[in-house]
């Protein structure tokens, strides 16, 4: 059983991974088996830091042969070692699940002697899980670069989803921090598995193979490399187009490690934050990633990236709320993809007037200067006062009486999720 | 004014609405210390099963759906789930036909809103809820939740642990669902049920608060988010909200507070 001291240490190590998701996947239970996967996915707690705890998140190995110079469990570093092997592993999911503690496991690991062996034992534990102890649950693998293509496509066919780590947006920046990883050990194995679940997926019939039922994500950090926003948001749509990704994760960079290549201070989540909306934008908008921000450009810090765009085009606001089809009511700032739909609903029974739509908790704070309800505008004519009113409003929340010990906070916008 | 009083079950609430649905100004309700006016009139309902079935009927007629709509807003563990079931009836039976995207409508919206309140927290329950192991080897779960959907989670964990024999107990209500080997049953239980837990339950727990406490990022706080997707006061049975181990045995009145 694996002790508490190595549960800390390979919990520690795992902690910056980013997703935690457990949708996608519909495996059912099998006769005398544990365990199913919940399509939209369950969180099972909270944690302080606010995100959520749906998988068991951890690491067989922290004992890397890779140096990668922003990793606290890089070769160099002084930190304690641990590993777990697959057994203890498997009896941890086990017991943690049936005590309806997770949903399943998110297994990643170090590169413990050679990629290939570290995927063999990641492997060996998964097939454990499935075939010894008949789980049935979430279970989301990281693949190791380098690893031999053969074990990637054998582990693809048992877990839910599987996940490359681009790690930085540009080749260059790759190789500057991370020198023992390279552009294609990440994005061949990304696009051979896309290849395979298309093929396998095509197949019919009862007993073809289940494979990657939860697609592949992907995660990168932001801030440690000179990229701007513009560049990082046309390789995540691109990744979307051509290896069909579920997600791609943004981790704005905290700097663990001390070096001349890397940048002293923390990016800050609000830029995390400003790339996760405009990511929402591509994926459930309708938006484009030319759209949203020019390849060497930044996100706009004072307003949200769809507040942005509507303001550049202002030429095609106002919409009628009674009229506008569903794309165009996706693009008005404030109205979500819930309020979208809720109106769209709504309207067929009966014309929409302004107090309707606050009846139906639609946000009118943004939408208000963009929309007109039975030919009725509620908001200012004026898009260079439409812009100041709203960037006005994030600032005035930013002002406080300082003390002389306060620490400056730029974040509080984020926390709100507004603006 | 006329007041009925049900006795709080779907038969009562659809014999009370076979008379209450065309009395414009009345109350229809299953609370014991209801607040009543002057001038009202108590009638108590006795179920029939001709007057609710008719309903029942009719209004599967008009929308095959609402009737599980229904079924949903009466789980609502607030004293007008009546009133609101009651009202959104009342919208089927006006526009004879299904009415639940008509959302500028008062009545429907609010329908629409108590029903997701219900629908969500057994959702949230599906992820908050924490089985214990016992000696003999059945796992238990207590909870007391804000709305009676001992029911709605019930399917979801069947499903899950259809191998393990286990218990989910609604301590509020005094009710447990007993499961085992395909078979389930409601059964009243009282609220201090005694459990003998096996001798590994506490170190599974005591592992379970050392991962909780490891995934945490220490430098990015924001317990404000923790809470409102967590309330406090569903911490009371989860192990990694609890700082001193007291689920050696469990009793309910052994004064179990959430840890701060």
């Amino acid at each position: 059983m694996l002790d508490a001291e190595r549960l800390k240490i390979l919990t520690e190590s795992a902690k910056y991974d980013v997703s935690c998701s457990s949708s996608g996947s519909t495996r059912s239970n099998r006769k005398g088996g544990l365990g199913n996967a919940s399509v939209g996915g369950i969180c099972h707690s909270f944690t302080p830091d606010g995100r959520c705890v749906s998988l068991l998140k951890i690491l067989m190995s922290n004992r890397c042969v890779y140096n990668c110079l922003y990793c606290p469990n890089r070769a160099e570093a002084d930190v304690p070692r641990a590993s777990a092997s697959p057994e203890e592993l498997c009896e941890l999911v086990i017991s943690f699940y049936k005590r309806n503690y997770i949903e399943g496991l998110f297994l990643s690991s170090a590169v413990d002697g050679s990629p290939d062996r570290t995927m063999e034992q990641m492997l060996e534990t998964v097939i454990r899980l499935r075939k010894v102890y008949n789980f049935n649950g979430y279970i989301h693998l990281k693949g190791i670069p380098h690893a031999d293509r053969l074990l990637m496509s054998r582990a693809a066919q048992y877990v839910d989803r599987m996940s490359y780590n681009v790690e930085f947006p540009s080749e260059h920046s790759l190789k500057l921090l991370a020198p023992q990883k390279s552009k294609e050990s990440v994005l061949l194995p990304m696009r051979q598995l896309s290849i395979e679940k298309c093929a396998a997926d095509s197949e019919k019939g009862k007993c073809r193979t289940r494979f990657l039922p939860a697609g592949q994500t992907t995660q990168m950090i932001v801030g440690a490399s000179p990229e701007a926003d513009g560049q990082i948001l046309r390789l995540s749509e691109a990744m979307y187009r051509k290896f069909s990704l579920k997600r791609v994760y943004y981790s704005s960079y905290v700097p663990v490690v001390h070096h001349s290549l890397l940048p002293d201070t923390c990016t800050g989540l609000l830029r995390e934050h400003r790339l996760y909306q405009a990511d929402w934008l591509m994926r459930f908008y309708g938006f484009s990633a030319e759209e949203i921000a020019q390849e060497n450009e930044n996100l706009p810090v004072d307003l949200d990236p769809k507040c942005a765009w509507a303001l550049k085009n202002m030429h095609l606001f106002p919409v009628e709320i009674n009229k506008a089809p569903i794309e165009m009511l996706l693009r008005v700032p404030g109205i979500g993809t819930f309020g979208a739909y809720k109106i769209l609903k709504a309207r067929k029974f009966t014309n929409l007037c302004f107090e309707d739509l606050v009846k139906l908790r639609i946000v009118l704070k943004r939408a208000r200067h963009f929309i007109t309800c039975n030919g009725k505008f509620y908001g200012s004519e004026n898009s260079v006062s439409v812009r100041n009113m709203l960037a006005l409003q994030s600032k005035q929340e930013k002002y406080e009486q300082l003390s002389l010990f306060s620490e400056p906070q730029t974040a509080d916008s984020v926390l709100t999720g507004q603006l | 004014m006329n007041i009925y009083i049900t006795d709080g079950s779907p038969d009562g609430f659809f014999t009370a609405a076979f008379t209450a649905c065309n009395d414009i100004n009345c109350t229809v309700t299953s609370e014991q210390n209801f607040q009543i006016a002057l001038n009202s009139q108590i009638t108590e309902i006795k179920n029939d099963p001709v007057k609710s079935n008719r309903v029942r009927k009719k209004i599967a007629e008009y929308d095959p759906q609402a009737l599980h709509d229904i079924s949903i807003l009466l789980l609502r563990g607030a004293g007008t789930k009546e009133m609101t079931a009651l009202n959104y009836l009342r919208q089927i039976v006006k526009y004879k036909r299904p009415v639940r995207d008509m959302l500028a409508v008062p009545p429907i919206r609010i329908a629409m809103e108590e029903r997701r309140k219900v629908t969500l927290e057994a959702h949230r329950f599906t992820g908050f809820l924490r089985f214990m192991e016992s000696e003999g080897g059945i796992f238990y779960a207590p909870f007391s939740p804000d709305n009676d959907i001992l029911e709605l989670i019930l399917p979801h964990f069947y499903r899950r642990f259809s191998n393990q024999p286990f218990v989910i107990h609604d301590v509020s209500r005094k009710k447990a669902a007993l499961c085992n080997n395909g078979k389930s049953r409601i059964v009243p239980v009282d609220e201090n049920a005694q459990v003998i837990l096996h001798e590994n339950e506490q170190c599974f727990q005591a592992l379970w608060r050392e991962y909780y406490q490891s995934v945490n990022i220490a430098q990015r706080p924001h317990e404000k988010q923790m809470k409102g997707y967590m309330p406090v006061r569903y911490w009371k049975f989860m192990p990694e909200k609890q700082q001193e181990k007291l689920f050696g045995h469990f009793r309910e009145n052994d004064g179990l507070h959430p840890g701060k």
